[in-house]
């Protein structure tokens, strides 16, 4: 089995920057999931934490945690946001590693991460804690 | 019936809602975020991990209290809300949760009145899979 990046990777590390554009395919697939009576009309606009899940699945990947044998589990989420982003708009999310021990054989790893628009403005931040179990080292 | 911001006070409940986390939400949640992990998709490798069937995303069960937050604070939870959770427990396919959330606190800052609320989502039986606090600006 490959050696997943979260257990060389050291605080600092950059990942990205990740396009997330989210199309109206993948918005109406969330209306779908999460949708109900009572849900708020997003216009085009997107209901943001589902930009920090597609950023978060790029992450997930570039990190090894999608390697067989590992069990990875989301601890912690953080997320703000200054402005709605429109279905289609570009977004570009830059992560870096702002945590990673090892005890009792599990990874906690924190990574933080910026989401700007195309005109390199700050729109919103995110920081997720995960454990990361099942790595033979 | 959403509340005027103006009319907001401390030990105000939001207006939770209750979602039956079945495996076609998990299915779209997948398409959605672009996260296929088996874990939430493939039964029988769910069968063979700790939880021993599959589980739901835990951004989908955040993604339902955004929700609650967005219904609640149209105009302003999308410009300026902020959120901290962790993720307790999982949501197995076929669950129902629902979300909760309360304003715990109402505090000026640089002119603007912001909310505090401590927000969360729970099984039928109780058990918290998302805890934590929200805050969002009051118009």
């Amino acid at each position: 089995m490959a050696v997943p990046l979260i257990s060389t990777v050291v605080v600092g590390h950059e990942f990205g920057p990740y396009e997330v554009t989210i199309p109206a395919e993948r918005a109406n697939a969330y209306a779908k999931a999460v949708g109900g009576d009572e849900s708020p009309d997003y216009g085009d606009s997107l209901a943001p934490i589902m930009v920090v899940a597609a950023a978060l699945t790029e992450l997930i990947e570039d990190l090894g945690l999608f390697s067989g044998g590992l069990q990875t589990i989301h601890a912690g989420q953080e997320a703000s946001w200054a402005r709605p982003v429109k279905i289609g708009e570009k977004v570009d999310a830059i992560g870096r590693l702002a945590a990673n021990s090892v005890r009792r054989g599990n990874h906690f790893a924190t990574v933080s991460v910026s989401y700007k628009d195309s005109t390199g403005s700050e729109i919103g931040t995110s920081s997720t804690t995960i454990i990361v179990s099942g790595e033979d080292s | 019936m959403t509340t005027s911001n103006s009319q907001r006070n401390t030990g105000d409940i939001l207006t939770g809602f209750e979602r039956q986390i079945t495996q076609d939400r998990v299915h779209a949640y997948a398409e959605a975020s672009g996260d296929h992990n088996p874990i939430h998709l493939n039964e029988e490798y769910a069968s063979t991990t700790q939880f021993g069937t599959r589980i739901a995303h835990g951004m989908l069960s955040l993604a339902l209290v955004t929700e609650m937050l967005a219904s609640e604070f149209p105009s302003t939870w999308h410009d300026g809300g902020k959120l901290k959770v962790r993720f307790s427990a999982p949501v197995f396919s076929g669950e129902i949760v629902t979300t909760y959330g309360e304003i715990t606190a109402i505090n000026e800052e640089d002119g603007q009145l912001i909310a505090t609320c401590t927000i969360g989502c729970k099984t039928a039986d109780g058990t918290d899979v998302v805890v934590g606090r929200a805050t969002v600006r009051l118009e």
